[in-house]
């Protein structure tokens, strides 16, 4: 006898296993009866038309980096307002946990709109 | 091997069914785009406008011959649109259509579904990569920015209905909404967290979109500059699952909106419960691909702007309403 909590997670573990099973036994099913017909140009990349030159993974322009930086410091800050949102209505007495969020959000904030405000600056990068 | 809970993944909330409503949203979407564009789209497939439409596309695409790019990464290739179709399917067995009709009652019901939601971008860029291709590339790339982009506001603009439920579990928020609110002389309106939560609802509508990838921010695919983007290299089958996907993400998108903000399966009692569940979903999915077929597509520097200060100050707004709701004007 397990928990209700696990037995639902068992439960979803499942669905994901049964819903990994069956596209790739589709694909099987797919993939064997077929006669491939491979020429070198229906394996070459799509490039407009073209045939393809150079190499399929370019260079490419790091602008929007100081984006992808401050996201992953924070991402993280959502599931900390969430602890915070679930315990709003029991927290007694009301509204006793919203001084330290504030300050916390206050911390994180301040350096937020200022980073934001660096991003928008195309010679920083 | 007839119990319920096989039945449930097997055909209702589960494969069976997803396969066919896929199909059903595919047809939808060509039917209504088509509307607006004063075109007719599908018609010939059935008497009913062209319902089996998407069917025959199906079988179409499964009798294409599968070739890989010559320099691709084959097993990830393979794997990444198969993923984002198995992803899609894990959202969708989190909703609960009914308390009856549900895969898994999850304890943390809306952060589980949110996070399973951030994998897609992660997959999207996996099969740019592996394609080895220009179009590919540029457009996983594209995925991965938007994500920085939408991330922070979708889980903001959720937080509102964990601060108003008091409760994560997607039943108990909709069983927390089932309470009407009296507004004078005994008029009550169904007390749906649409209108104390409209600029969170908002917000998560078009956060949603930009998850989903559809018109006015689908920059991964954007057809006309990048050609389909990271599903330009897929043949027959995998192009079926990776254009798929997206629709499945269409799918549980507009359940989680219908039970985070519309009252899940509530409604007045002569109409079932699983009805009221299916139209809801249907308004809010039209909605979103009337947007498709009215807007034009964003540009990403506008698009990372506005997620990073309209899309989040806008959020951050909206816990702070959602505060003086529930607690009241006092700290």
């Amino acid at each position: 006898m397990v928990a209700p909590g696990l037995a639902e997670i068992f439960y979803y573990l499942g669905f994901i296993v049964v819903a990994t099973l069956v596209p790739i036994i589709a694909l099987f099913l797919i993939v064997t009866p077929r006669d491939a017909k491979p020429s070198p140009m229906k394996l070459e990349t799509y490039e407009a038309g073209q045939m393809p030159s150079g190499r399929g993974r370019t260079r490419f322009i790091i602008q929007y980096y100081p984006y992808l930086l401050i996201f992953v410091i924070y991402d993280v800050v959502a599931m900390f307002l969430f602890a915070w949102a679930l315990t709003l209505r029991t927290l007694q007495p009301p509204g006793s946990g919203t001084w330290p969020i504030l300050i916390f959000m206050g911390v994180l904030l301040v350096p937020l709109a200022y980073s934001i405000h660096l991003a928008s600056q195309r010679d920083l990068w | 091997m007839t119990s319920p809970l096989f039945f449930k993944v097997a055909v209702f909330p589960g494969l069976t069914s997803i396969g066919i409503i896929i199909a059903l949203f595919i047809w939808l979407d060509r039917k209504i785009t088509a509307r607006v564009q004063l075109r007719v789209g599908p018609l010939y497939a059935s008497p009913l406008g062209g319902v089996l439409q998407s069917f025959a596309d199906l079988i179409k695409f499964a009798f294409k011959e599968l070739f890989i790019p010559r320099n691709a990464d084959k097993f990830f290739f393979v794997a990444a649109p198969v993923l984002a179709l198995i992803g899609g399917a894990g959202l969708v067995g989190l909703i609960p259509f009914t308390p009856e009709w549900q895969i898994s009652n999850l304890e943390l019901g809306l952060p589980a579904f949110l996070a399973f939601v951030t994998l897609s971008p992660m997959l999207i860029l996996l099969a740019g990569w592996s394609a080895n291709s220009k179009y590919p590339f540029i457009g996983g790339l594209r995925s991965l920015f938007q994500q920085t982009a939408y991330e922070i506001p979708l889980w903001l603009s959720a937080i509102g209905v964990v601060m108003m439920a008091g409760t994560m579990n997607l039943i108990g928020i909709v069983q927390a909404q089932s309470k009407p609110w009296v507004i004078f002389l005994g008029l009550s309106i169904p007390g749906w967290y649409i209108i104390p939560q409209a600029l969170g609802a908002l917000l998560f509508f078009i956060t949603a979109t930009a998850e989903m990838e559809r018109i006015p921010f689908d920059l991964p695919e954007a057809e006309p500059e990048i050609i389909m983007g990271w599903q330009a290299e897929y043949p027959g089958f995998l192009f079926m699952s990776a254009a798929g996907a997206s629709f499945v993400r269409l799918y549980a998108f507009s359940a989680l909106f219908s039970v985070l903000y519309l009252g899940g399966w509530m409604g007045p009692a002569p109409v079932p419960a699983l009805l009221w569940t299916a139209i809801k979903i249907i308004i809010v999915s039209s909605l979103i691909i009337l947007l498709r077929a009215t807007f034009p597509r964003v540009r990403i520097d506008q698009l990372l702007r506005a997620g990073w200060t309209y899309l989040l100050g806008l959020a951050f707004l909206n816990i702070v309403i959602t505060y003086l709701l529930v607690v009241g004007p006092r700290i």
